[in-house]
């Protein structure tokens, strides 16, 4: 499986995709000046901007890659070819899954770096009123990363059973969208100010609920932005949801490809 | 044992609106180790999916498929085998080189048998210049002699290639020939398909002939062109030093010699008149076209 894992990393690396995620990363360049004009809380804007930019390099890199990566190879038969050899399927689908989730861990860890360079720069030159606790920053980071490494699981599934770029390019989308959604339409549902709908609506909105991801659950902005003291349980049961529902997504993709016929 | 075995091998494809299409009846087959084997078919007519199943890629509605004796559906049949898809495509970000050691790897090759296999086969099939070019830059002949170049790098017994000659010039048809033999004389079992009766003819021990997935005929190549022999071409050379050429009948060879040597006519040449594999092939796949 290192090979395949070797080889996708290198067939990520020469896409035009990464280029293109180099030019848009030039973009952390511009969160100190941007922070700043702000006038009040540089520190926290600056923190803000940090992650919401590194949040939307990993989901178009989610997206772009983890969508792609499989139907890529099916589109130009390579499949042909690579499943020819005595590679399992599942050790070929684990192998392209496990190299898109490195170079999120890398490319997270290159741009993490850079977003905590240019929040120190800023709050060098604006001191905030409350202290960056710099822990909360790199969990928000890793946090985040779980959930496009999660998001790309789901867009590998779509990919093993879809034979157009269609379902899992719009499916990874949907289900980031539901995603981020999921816990604040379960509160609603769930609340007093919902009594008036139905029990069926109820039932079907907990379903979901349990279906869908919960992205909610790899939130940590918050503690990130203001210093806010995060608890164990707070970093410990995402870390187990990411586990358990990552690993099930796999699994069903594995299965799925495997009885998948190359025609 | 037999290097490749399909046993009342069949697939149905499942289309739109529940259309059924039977890719594949009952095929059974044995090629036996060291053979050339031929798999001659029209367009559509099952080679390509015989070849999937034997290759792990789809699966087969009813029967076995063996490679070596293993069950195609394990991933063990495919550790000695070489296998050349029609039209093949590599991932073409690599380098002709850095495909090679990607294939030598997936066989657990040591990185020195890689580099000398390596080295070999590119320089066999003239890819030498282009190794550290990607692929992508290669022309359709060059993709086509890179797919012969991963099946030889860690010298399988078993070969399997669909349609090899395609996309190549005359140079790189003659290359293939000559490669296949090559393989033929150190013992390795080649199993192509094919629907160039020519190249059959070539380099084949033995031939079958698939149609609408059914497998007509098998037989060896040398026997299917001896039954194809139909009459003689007979140049004989007159006492007055005139030379004629005469076809005669394959029954009336016996008397036209007799009556050649009575009349003092000198044979100067017999050579058979014989159908050849095309038509063989022509006969098997459309009869009624043939014989009408």
């Amino acid at each position: 499986m290192l090979n395949t894992v070797a080889v996708n990393l290198r067939a990520i690396f020469r896409d035009r995709v990464f280029h293109g995620i180099v030019v848009v990363a030039l973009l952390f360049l511009l969160i100190p000046s941007v922070s700043s004009l702000s006038m009040r809380q540089v520190t926290e804007l600056s923190i803000t901007l940090a992650l919401s930019l590194l949040s939307l390099i990993l989901l178009l890199l989610s997206i772009s890659l983890g969508a792609t990566s499989l139907w890529k190879d099916i589109e130009r038969r390579y499949t042909y070819s690579v499943l020819s050899l005595p590679l399992s399927r599942s050790s070929y689908l684990v192998g392209k899954f496990v190299a898109v989730a490195l170079f999120l861990l890398l490319a997270t860890l290159v741009l993490g770096a850079v977003a905590c360079c240019m929040i120190w720069l800023a709050s060098g030159i604006y001191p905030a009123d409350r202290p960056i606790v710099w822990m909360n920053l790199v969990l928000c980071i890793a946090a985040d990363l779980l959930k496009y490494v999660m998001l790309v699981a789901y867009a590998f599934l779509f990919s093993t059973v879809s034979t157009s770029f269609f379902l899992p390019i719009f499916g990874t989308i949907s289900v980031f969208l539901a995603g981020n959604a999921s816990q604040q339409a379960y509160d609603y549902v769930h609340s007093p100010l919902a009594k008036t709908l139905s029990p069926v609506v109820k039932q079907a909105a907990s379903f979901f609920y349990y279906l869908l991801p919960n992205f909610s659950a790899f939130n940590l902005r918050i503690n990130a932005i203001y210093g806010i003291p995060l608890s164990m349980k707070a970093v410990v049961l995402p870390v187990m949801y990411f586990c358990i529902y990552t690993t099930l997504l796999v699994v069903l993709a594995t299965v799925i490809f495997t009885r998948r016929e190359m025609k | 044992m037999h290097a490749i075995e399909f046993d009342e091998l069949s697939k149905v494809f499942q289309g739109k609106k529940k259309v059924t299409v039977n890719a594949l009846n009952s095929l059974s087959l044995q090629v036996a180790q060291g053979e050339v084997f031929g798999f001659l078919g029209p367009n559509g007519a099952g080679k390509s999916t015989s070849i999937k199943i034997l290759l792990g890629l789809i699966g087969s509605t009813a029967g076995t498929a063996r490679i070596m004796g293993v069950d195609v559906t394990e991933k063990s049949a495919r550790s000695d085998v070489g296998f050349l898809p029609e039209n093949p495509s590599f991932y073409d970000f690599l380098t002709g080189e850095e495909y090679l050691r990607f294939v030598g790897k997936s066989f657990n090759m040591s990185a020195a048998d890689i580099s000398a296999g390596s080295s070999d086969v590119l320089k066999r099939l003239d890819l030498w210049e282009a190794r550290k070019r990607p692929i992508r830059g290669y022309s359709k002949g060059m993709v086509q002699r890179l797919g012969l170049a991963q099946t030889l790098i860690h010298d399988p017994s078993v070969y399997v290639l669909d349609e090899p000659m395609s996309g190549l010039d005359p140079i790189g048809r003659a290359l293939v020939k000559d490669i296949i033999r090559e393989l033929k004389e150190r013992g390795k079992t080649v199993f192509f398909s094919t629907h160039i009766t020519a190249d059959v003819e070539a380099v084949c021990d033995r031939v079958g002939v698939i149609n609408k997935g059914v497998l007509l005929a098998v037989d060896t190549v040398s026997g299917v062109l001896e039954r194809g022999v139909e009459g003689y071409t007979v140049r004989v050379l007159k006492p007055d030093g005139a030379s004629e050429e005469r076809v005669v009948a394959k029954a009336d060879l016996q008397e036209f010699i007799e009556k050649s040597m009575a009349q003092r006519w000198a044979i100067e040449r017999v050579e058979p008149k014989r159908k050849d594999m095309e038509a063989f092939f022509l006969e098997m796949v459309s009869p009624k076209q043939t014989s009408g």
